[in-house]
């Protein structure tokens, strides 16, 4: 299977890339609708806005200047090697298809690792029935979602990069390979962040030595410094680069006050168009507390399976964090086929699809009847915005449910194929 | 069940007081009515017992009191004895609300009327005093037992017990009736043996009482409909009747719901379910000012109709030259554009002319459009209309009122001149020529006619079904009936008598504009920018002249002028059945959610029944399959039938394969049509249709012959058809409700798809209907996103050539979507035949 696999990724990899120019090329016009929907581009993503930080920081302005970049320094130069985007898009479209490569790479790997079925402590009954990396890393290149994601050009596509391949270097024991990555993910969108606790435990797992075990705890400090050293190095870096600390403020700043409330797929941004200064705050506390909770309540319950903390953690980021899009669903589907052995323990999987197609669906015309034919109001979005989030809620919860059931039924073996009802 | 072995005091006395309220209430009941049939005056059991020969309608109480009253102390003892422990245990699983409704429901009268049934019609006596009361006793005493029998698979005694006591009850008290006993028995096993349950009240019904009366925080001892224990296992009886009443009464809903939803179209235009229009937006203030356009203005007029007339035949450079010439006398600035569209390979090409009068009153931030086309929809020469769009201009600039710009806009067609106007305007790709401020409102003339005019027709559809407010409609209906005197139509209604017949015409002409969203007048192409715009045009014969219609215009000018915002107060979603009679969104939306509906609900019904394959089908599936292929299906039906019955792998690969596929075949027609010349449509337009009518058999053929999909298979590429047909069905009925109300319709034979074992003739019935439905369906289709004219041009009706602004229009996000629902309809054709082909053949 393997030899076969990695000869069939070329190819995939080549379809996937010639597909993404393709549209590139064949649409001119795509790259820019796509652009411009707030459903892929969102105020710390945008690339739109990434042209402007980068118009002022090649005419020696800070980027930050005018309150419309908020995304990391490093980034400026970057783009500012390759030519003029709207001269020469092409260099642009290479780039972005390459990060999506790399991404289905990382992802390939993780999937081959059979760490969705059987972890160091916890081996699945249903393990045999799972999906080849070729299929896994196929779903994610042939994800609408991500197609959409990569011709909107967010730069949510690099911190999707850096998730990935942390995760594949923590499954294949590079813990510093993993941590720097993760690094550059927490330093690119600060939530990743959140995901040090299970990916610690992932390397630690991986690279368990049952003659010589280590503690925990220390490999936990190690890795705590090594992400605490790298994003200080990429701090330290990003104030040579724009010669203040304004950065922080304009960037992780703005997703931890919320200051910018453009319409989003997320469930933030309409609730705190409503709120009262006073409360401001304090909400914003509670926010953040809700979506921080979820890192070492998952962690502790589902300590076997590392992985599907992952993966469940991606869910609910791309839920309730402060500025979600598509491109945080795609990397959260991207994930979920690896845990393909308890999809026959899923409830829900039919109407979550149908919510999440219908979100998909609904959500652009209410956009459309909101924005561009007046008839409806903010509330329409909103309310379609909701559906979605409850689509993926139930799909991060179903899964949930069918990885916990699966352990459980390792400790009830009579109660396989029961349905069973909490009382 | 307390037995005589295990009794002990404390456990009987917390027994005693958890029993819950209907149990109580019954035990009390009998005790009281037992007390009160010890007094001699009234003879409680002659009025209550169940006696065959006196029951007739009016003292059908009897079926209900029957169980409550004994004929002693001794037979009420035993019952209460009977009764307690298994109405307990059937209240506590079902809940309070249920058992009182089968109570008084069917477990009385069903044995009531068996016994009475039995003892008059087959055993013909009349056994009186009848054994009244226990049969309920019995009847419910199974009841309650069957559920919890069938969770613990055997405990005789439990089964024994009702008919135990029946026979002591028999022995024990005399003129008990012994087959009274035994038809509450018999009713109690066959609901518990689940052949009743289809009387059991509905748990969404009990649910919705139970929260609005707030029971459970009332009542004490109230067991809710939630917290029922499923025989107190955590085990949910997961098989049986609920799954499969989910996989027989999906049709019916279905059917249900496309006649609710045509139902209620119907009933839209009674007086209960429309309303008056009136007027929202409050600084509109219509008909409320002087007109006084009129007197030495109507020289004036003359004067420009004149010089028009000389015009007629000009090209449309000259005329704009002339146009130019005049608005530049009136003081005006003036304005000139170029466009050019290129469609099916047609150009139209073309000059607009307009001209700016700036508000000596305002800030120049808003304007007031007022379009007078060269010529009409129809291709008319706009003459009168014209004459009257520049002396009204001419007149407006003598005052000093306006505090919006007003600019007048002559476009040399009625289509794309429009079109290009308003999109330069709003792009502004060519701001240096155009004022860019934000239009208020567009009123269009079309006055091609010579004679003196009877009312005006108010033309409103804008393009994709959007519509403007319907302040601006009925602005312009008050003014023209409140103070000109002048009748006012719409949907070429001009004798409206506003009785249902007329009001439901009306709304189905304006339903059938709507759906095929094409423009139908000057104003259409302002309507997607958020302009609210209408065309008024005058009509019959009547003693109203072209003065008239200015002060009509003067009028809705003054009341757009007063405007302080867009108007936004008024509907955007209206249907108008009679011009002041219309209906809101919330009124008529749940008809073409509820057509959607049907097929959501299709297939949900095909999904859940993909993944309960039940023994039957499974082996007769298995029969089927090995006559076709013993190798792989067989194989296949046989791991199917080792799984546990209660869910099934669903092998969903080739389904979703093959329903992507089909979606994007329906880019095709919508790729060709918009690209090809337009002398190439008529032919193209009868290929696609043969190849639409040909594509589903040879899909169908192929699919067979290589895959040899199964059974589940087919129901699950329905259900994916169905939903996402459901989708985009509800998705376009936000945005043109008449669209998705129309091909909801036409496409409701989809949910009946079904194979046809028995009857292959059937089969290629259903065939041929849908074949029948399809060319009408491309028709549609073809109008949808390149506008009647393509289709009627390829129907050969009439070759009209195409005109540009459907470039423009297929553009938008409507024209996409109505080609998503089309292509979707047309993949549905697929697996239409699919299903029949393969139980034909």
């Amino acid at each position: 299977m393997s030899f076969q696999a990695t000869a069939g990724t070329t190819g995939l990899f080549v379809v996937a890339a010639a597909l993404r120019l393709l549209l590139f090329t064949a649409f001119p016009g795509l790259p820019n609708l796509l652009t411009g929907r707030v459903e892929i581009s969102t105020p710390v993503t945008s690339f739109k806005r990434l042209q402007e930080g980068l118009f002022l920081y090649n005419h020696n302005v800070s980027p930050y200047d005018g309150g419309v970049y908020h995304q990391a320094p490093l980034l400026l130069p970057l783009f500012s090697l390759l030519p003029d985007p709207t001269i020469y898009p092409i260099f642009t479209y290479i780039l972005y298809t390459l990060v999506d490569l790399l991404s289905a790479n990382a992802l390939f790997k993780i999937a081959e690792s059979g760490e969705g079925g059987a972890s160091r402590l916890y081996s699945s009954p249903r393990k045999e029935k799972r999906w080849s990396g070729y299929v896994v890393a196929a779903l994610f290149l042939f994800n609408p979602f991500t197609i959409a994601t990569c011709i909107g050009r967010p730069t949510s596509v690099f911190t999707t990069c850096a998730i990935l391949h942390a995760v594949a270097k923590a499954l294949s024991g590079n813990i510093f390979t993993s941590m720097l990555s993760l690094s550059f993910a927490a330093y690119l969108s600060m939530y990743p962040l959140l995901l040090l606790p299970p990916m610690v435990i992932l390397a630690y797992d991986r690279t368990y030595n049952y003659k010589a075990p280590k503690s925990l705890a220390q490999l936990a400090g190690m890795c705590t410094l090594a992400v605490g050293v790298s994003l200080s190095l990429l701090f330290l870096s990003s104030y040579a680069l724009t010669g203040s600390w304004e950065f922080l403020s304009s960037t992780y700043g703005i997703q931890l006050t919320l200051t910018d409330l453009t319409p989003n797929a997320g469930l933030w941004w309409y609730f705190f168009t409503e709120m009262f200064d006073s409360f401001r705050s304090f909400f914003l506390g509670v926010f953040w507390l809700h979506l921080s909770s979820y890192t070492p309540a998952l962690t502790i319950r589902l300590r076997q399976q590392p992985l599907a903390v992952i993966t469940l953690l991606l869910g609910i980021f791309a839920i309730f964090k402060p500025y979600p899009s598509i491109a945080d669903t795609s990397l959260f589907l991207s994930l979920v086929p690896c845990f393909r052995h308890v999809f026959p323990l899923l409830r829900y999987s039919f109407v979550t699809a149908s919510v999440v197609l219908y979100g998909t669906f609904l959500g652009p015309a209410f956009y459309h009847l909101w924005i561009y034919a007046g008839s409806g109001n903010a509330n329409f979005f909103y309310a379609i915005t909701l559906v979605w989030s409850l689509g993926l809620s139930l799909l991060v919860s179903d899964l949930a449910f069918a990885v916990l059931r699966d352990e459980w039924e390792v400790e009830r073996p009579e109660m396989r194929g029961k349905e069973i009802r909490q009382i | 069940m307390p037995t005589v072995q295990s009794f002990s005091g404390l456990r009987a006395r917390s027994y005693v007081f958890r029993l819950p309220l209907f149990t109580r209430l019954i035990l009390l009941a009998i005790v009281v009515l037992w007390l009160v049939g010890i007094q001699s005056a009234w003879d409680l059991r002659k009025w209550g017992a169940l006696i065959p020969d006196e029951m007739n309608f009016f003292t059908a109480y009897r079926m209900n009191t029957f169980p409550l009253i004994h004929l002693n102390l001794l037979h009420a003892l035993l019952n209460l004895l009977a009764l307690t422990p298994l109405l307990e245990r059937f209240e506590s699983e079902y809940g309070t609300l249920t058992s009182a409704a089968m109570f008084f429901g069917p477990l009385t009268t069903i044995p009531a009327l068996a016994y009475v049934f039995l003892e008059r019609v087959i055993f013909r006596v009349n056994t009186p005093h009848v054994g009244v009361p226990a049969a309920l006793g019995g009847g419910d005493a199974d009841v309650q037992d069957q559920p919890v029998l069938r969770h613990r698979d055997g405990a005789g005694a439990d089964l024994d017990d009702p008919l135990v006591m029946a026979f002591v009850t028999a022995a024990l008290i005399p003129s008990t009736s012994f087959l009274g006993h035994l038809c509450g028995v018999g009713t109690g096993y066959l609901f518990g043996l689940g052949y009743l349950k289809f009387i059991a009240p509905p748990e969404k019904i009990l649910r919705w009482i139970e929260g609005k009366l707030n029971l459970l925080g009332r009542l004490p001892h109230y067991v809710s409909v939630d917290q029922k224990t499923y025989g107190r296992f955590g085990v949910l009886p997961s098989s049986s009747s609920t799954a499969r009443s989910c996989r027989r009464r999906p049709p019916y809903i279905s059917l249900l719901l496309i006649v609710v939803g045509v139902a209620w179209l119907f009933m839209l235009p009674l007086n209960d379910y429309s309303r008056r229009t009136y007027i929202s937006e409050n600084a509109l203030l219509p008909g409320q000012v002087h007109t006084y356009f009129g007197g030495s203005d109507q020289n004036v007029l003359r004067a420009y109709r004149h010089e028009i007339s000389a015009l007629e035949n000009k090209t449309n450079t000259e005329v704009n030259d002339k146009l130019e010439h005049m608005f530049r006398s009136m003081g005006l600035k003036v304005g000139r554009q170029n466009y050019t569209y290129t469609t099916s390979g047609n150009t139209v090409a073309g000059e607009n002319v307009y001209a700016i009068l700036q508000a000596p009153r305002g800030d120049a931030t808003e304007a007031i459009v007022l379009v007078a086309a060269w010529r009409n929809v129809q291709g008319e020469f706009n003459r009168n209309g014209l004459a009257v769009a520049l002396a009204l201009t001419r007149y407006f600039k003598r005052w000093s009122l306006w505090s919006k710009d007003i600019i007048l806009v002559v476009p040399p067609d009625s289509r794309a001149g429009t079109q290009a106007w308003v999109d330069a305007y709003h792009d502004s790709h060519d701001s240096r020529r155009v004022a860019d401020l934000p239009i208020k409102g567009a009123l269009a003339i079309d006055y091609p006619q010579e004679e003196r005019f009877e009312g005006v027709h108010i033309v409103y559809d804008g393009i994709n079904g959007q519509l403007p407010n319907l302040d601006l409609i009925n602005s312009v209906t008050n003014i023209a009936s409140g103070q000109m005197g002048m009748g006012s139509s719409i949907q070429h209604m001009f004798h409206h008598n506003d009785q249902y017949r007329d009001r439901l015409t009306c709304m189905l002409r304006g339903m059938v504009n709507q759906g095929l969203g094409h423009a139908v007048g000057p104003h259409s192409s302002f309507i997607p920018y958020h302009v609210d715009a209408i065309t008024i045009q005058p009509v019959g014969q009547g003693w109203h002249d072209e003065m008239g219609l200015g002060r009509l215009i003067e009028g809705t000018f003054r009341s757009l002028n007063n405007l302080l915002e867009h108007l936004h107060q008024s509907f955007f979603f209206y249907l108008l059945m009679q011009k002041e009679r219309f209906v809101s969104i919330g009124t008529y939306l749940p008809s073409a959610m509820l057509i959607a509906a049907n097929f959501t609900i299709t297939a949900i019904a095909l999904w859940v029944k993909t993944g309960h394959a039940p023994k039957t089908d499974t082996t007769k599936e298995t029969k089927d399959a090995k006559e076709k292929n013993e190798t792989t299906d067989a194989k296949k039906a046989d791991q199917k039938s080792e799984k546990t019955p209660a869910s099934v792998e669903r092998e969903l690969y080739l389904p979703l394969s093959l329903v992507t596929g089909c979606q994007f075949l329906g880019f095709v027609p919508l790729f060709v049509f918009n690209h090809a010349p337009a002398s190439l449509l008529a032919p193209l337009f009868v290929v696609v249709t043969l190849l639409s009518l040909a594509l589903p058999h040879a899909l169908s053929f192929f699919l067979v012959t290589t895959y040899k999909p199964t059974h589940q298979q087919y129901q699950l590429i329905t259900s994916f058809f169905l939903l996402l047909l459901g989708m985009f069905l509800s998705t376009l009925a936000t945005l043109n409700f008449s669209l998705a109300f129309l091909v909801g319709l036409l496409a409701t034979p989809l949910t009946f798809v079904r194979p046809f074992p028995k009857l292959p003739a059937a089969g290629y019935a259903y065939s041929a209907l849908l074949s029948v439905l399809n060319p009408g369906v491309v028709v549609l289709s073809a109008a949808v996103a390149t506008t009647t004219l393509q289709g009627s041009s390829g129907l050969g009706l009439g070759v009209v050539g195409v005109t540009p602004w459907e470039a423009i229009q297929k553009v938008l996000e409507e024209g996409a979507f109505g080609w998503g629902v089309v292509g979707d309809v047309y993949a549905a054709y697929l697996l239409v035949r699919l299903v029949p082909c393969l139980v034909g053949g």
